[in-house]
């Protein structure tokens, strides 16, 4: 149960490693949400890692809040609503992130659109 | 300097003077110059015992604050670790010794352990090899230090964390010891009353403790007639509430450390002449707060709404006795007149301060956020929609408003509706998790073991039944002219605060059916006097009872107390003590875990 107190320090591929062995202990544990969680920070932290690659933003670690604030700031539209539907992101929380993130960076024609 | 702690009920300094009897006796057992290495974090208690003039009296010529690496060179004989007892803390000193050495002119070294030696540390500085090398090893018992002249803490941050977290009683021990030194000074307690879990501990510990010592009975008139212990998981409400006194609201806003805060600079900026602009401080102001400023004595307990009213009756008052040197005629007059100046000075400079700090406090209170914030604390606290997700909390998640907000008001809601529906905590962890970082997984985690985040099991939600049989919401509470301990909080009579009222007059017995609702048991012990003791009471003397919250307690609260022992017809005076002064966002910070931060 306590490998979580461990995960933290590692990082990167030992990271995931750990996390899943996490996971494995919380559903032994018969703590879903925990099991449920921990599977989607592993998740994003994938995610995280292939925008990287691909796209030179640094992302990891961060919050999927702050991802995505920060793929919008820099016109990644694309990413960001994957994130919002994979993630399955209450509506309002992403409209105020939009509102905030296009406003901030005075995209006035992305918002429009929106 | 610390008159304000005599002038109470229960004459503290008696219990000052003995710690600081102690220490001087430790300072002389190593002859000749010394320095301190302080464990950073005790200066600020250590302050409220000794200044620096005493130990400087006992030939301490240098202070320095423990880190790894090398200690700086000091010409002196001794060298003297003050520390709590951690092991992380034993690796440094020993990294710091084993640097040493080499260099010149050997020094002696001595450990102080603050508040107890520990087996453990000492065994970890054995493994280090560096056990052989101090002189003197003691421990300096620090338990109760006295804040006010009704006031005791131990200041142990993380006593709450210890207890209901990580099931760790040591501090429990502590207060037990500590109370032991207490009746030892000021006599044997007979009654003792207590709630929860580790109150029983600690009565137990007492207890035993007492017996151990049989014999050696004290033979000093009591001056506490009763002890009353509460578990601060029986009241895990009161410190989530925003503080609305006075002090409270200091302490909410800028945070009280050791009877001092700090408060940005810019509103005290010296107005003078000729150099305005040229020098703003930068460094915060930091200003002591305690009753030995006469004004602060008298509003600190106020409600909020009620300091200005007070702040400019002070100011009319002063202002009327400085105009009162116009009509001094003779010289014995303006003699008697320029002999009270200096007290006037002080009055005026006092009033200036804390008219400052009001206005700080008033631009904070006047915001929209801080109304909104409250209005939704009330409406759970009255019990209004606190079954459903909350749209405010909703929108500040979304703007990513200081996590310990929310978690207080989350909290806040689940402990009001005794558990959320696994539905709602589910989706309040969710969006805390995405919004904050995954990291927070852990803190949710701890504060659902204290019992502040719950899921609802039965369906019963006996929250409202509390609230009414106890009164704890008290619709007209009258904050300018309080008549109930609800004004500290604009309504909501603290739960901790009243089962305090209650035990005093009527007593337990008629609420039996509630105390069963909250968590832990309640008990009643009673300690024999040596025969002779028996404080035979005069009519109309006031009973005095020492209550000592477990895990806590928020300004408010003591200012409810004081409160309640100010009341004409209640016929007790309470001293308060508690292992730390806490608030609602200091609290919840003691119980969250980050990784990132221990790294």
């Amino acid at each position: 149960f306590y490998v979580k107190a461990s995960y933290k320090e590692k990082r990167l591929e030992a990271r995931l490693s750990l996390l899943q062995s996490a996971v494995d202990e919380y559903s032994k544990a018969k703590n879903e949400f925990a099991a449920k969680a921990t599977e989607e920070e592993m998740r994003l932290l994938r995610f995280q890692r292939r925008l990287e690659e691909d796209k030179g933003e640094h992302l990891m670690g961060m919050s999927l809040q702050d991802s995505m604030q920060i793929l919008l700031s820099v016109g990644l539209h694309k990413q960001a609503e994957q994130l919002y539907k994979d993630f399955r992101v209450p509506d309002k929380r992403y409209w105020w992130l939009k509102l905030t993130a296009l406003a901030d960076k005075e995209d006035w024609e992305e918002l429009e659109k929106f | 300097m610390a008159a304000h702690l005599s002038y109470g009920r229960v004459n503290l300094n008696i219990l000052r003077e003995a710690a600081r009897k102690d220490l001087r006796e430790f300072l002389d057992k190593c002859a000749g110059s010394k320095a301190i290495v302080w464990d950073e974090y005790l200066t600020g208690p250590f302050g409220l015992i000794a200044q620096y003039s005493l130990l400087k009296e006992h030939e301490v010529e240098k202070m320095f604050t423990l880190k790894s690496g090398r200690l700086p060179p000091a010409d002196v004989k001794n060298i003297i670790f003050f520390v709590r007892p951690r092991l992380e803390l034993m690796d440094i000193i020993a990294e710091n010794i084993l640097s040493e050495d080499k260099l010149q002119t050997p020094r002696e070294f001595n450990i102080l352990f603050v508040p107890r030696r520990s087996m453990l540390c000492e065994q970890r500085l054995k493994e280090q090899g560096v056990l052989g090398s101090f002189t003197n090893i003691d421990e300096y018992i620090l338990d109760l230090i006295p804040y006010d002249g009704d006031l005791l803490s131990m200041e142990s941050e993380s006593a709450f964390r210890e207890c209901y977290l990580e099931n760790d009683q040591t501090s429990l021990y502590h207060t037990a010891k500590g109370l032991m030194t207490l009746q030892a000074l000021y006599g044997t307690i007979p009654q003792i009353f207590g709630k929860g879990e580790c109150a029983r501990h600690v009565a137990n510990m007492m207890l035993r403790m007492k017996r151990e010592f049989a014999g050696s009975q004290t033979q000093i008139l009591p001056v506490f007639d009763t002890l009353l212990l509460l578990d601060r998981n029986v009241d895990l409400l009161t410190p989530l509430a925003t503080q609305l006194t006075y002090e409270g609201l200091i302490d909410e806003i800028y945070g009280i450390t050791n009877g001092y805060v700090k408060l940005p600079p810019e509103k005290f900026a010296q107005k003078k002449q000729g150099e305005g602009g040229k020098d703003l401080p930068t460094e915060p102001k930091k200003m002591p707060l305690n009753s030995a400023e006469e004004l602060y004595a008298e509003i600190r307990d106020k409600n909020f709404n009620a300091v200005g009213a007070a702040l400019s009756k002070k100011a009319k008052i002063i202002s009327a006795a400085f105009e009162e040197r116009h009509n001094a005629k003779t010289v014995g007059e303006i003699k008697q007149f320029v002999s009270q100046l200096p007290h006037m000075q002080a009055a005026r400079t006092s009033l200036a301060n804390h008219t400052s700090i009001a206005e700080l406090i008033k631009d904070i209170t006047t915001s929209e956020a801080f109304f909104d914030n409250l209005t939704v604390e009330q409406e759970f606290m009255t019990g209004v929609d606190t079954d459903k997700v909350n749209t405010y909390i909703e929108d500040c998640i979304a703007q990513k408003d200081p996590l310990l907000k929310i978690l207080r008001l989350v909290c806040m809601q689940s402990v009001c509706n005794n558990g959320l529906k696994q539905k709602v905590l589910d989706f309040y962890k969710r969006e805390i998790l995405q919004t904050y970082g995954y990291e927070h997984l852990l803190t949710l985690n701890n504060l659902e073991k204290v019992g502040l985040l719950k899921s609802q099991i039965t369906t019963r939600n006996n929250y409202p039944t509390i609230r009414k049989t106890l009164k704890l919401w008290m619709e007209d509470a009258n904050e300018q002219n309080p008549n109930d301990i609800s004004y500290v909080y604009s309504g909501y009579a603290p739960l901790s605060v009243r089962l305090t009222q209650l035990l005093a007059r009527p007593g337990w017995r008629s609420i039996e059916e509630v105390l069963k609702l909250l968590p832990g048991p309640h008990f009643e012990e009673r300690q024999q006097l040596p025969p002779g003791l028996h404080k035979k009471r005069q009519q109309g003397e006031n009973r005095t009872t020492l209550v000592f919250f477990l895990g806590g307690v928020t300004y408010a609260e003591i200012a409810a107390l004081r409160f309640l022992s100010q009341m004409e017809d209640s016929g007790t005076e309470y001293i308060i003590a508690t292992t730390k002064l806490i608030n609602g966002t200091s609290w919840v910070k003691s119980l969250m875990d980050r990784p990132d931060q221990q790294v």
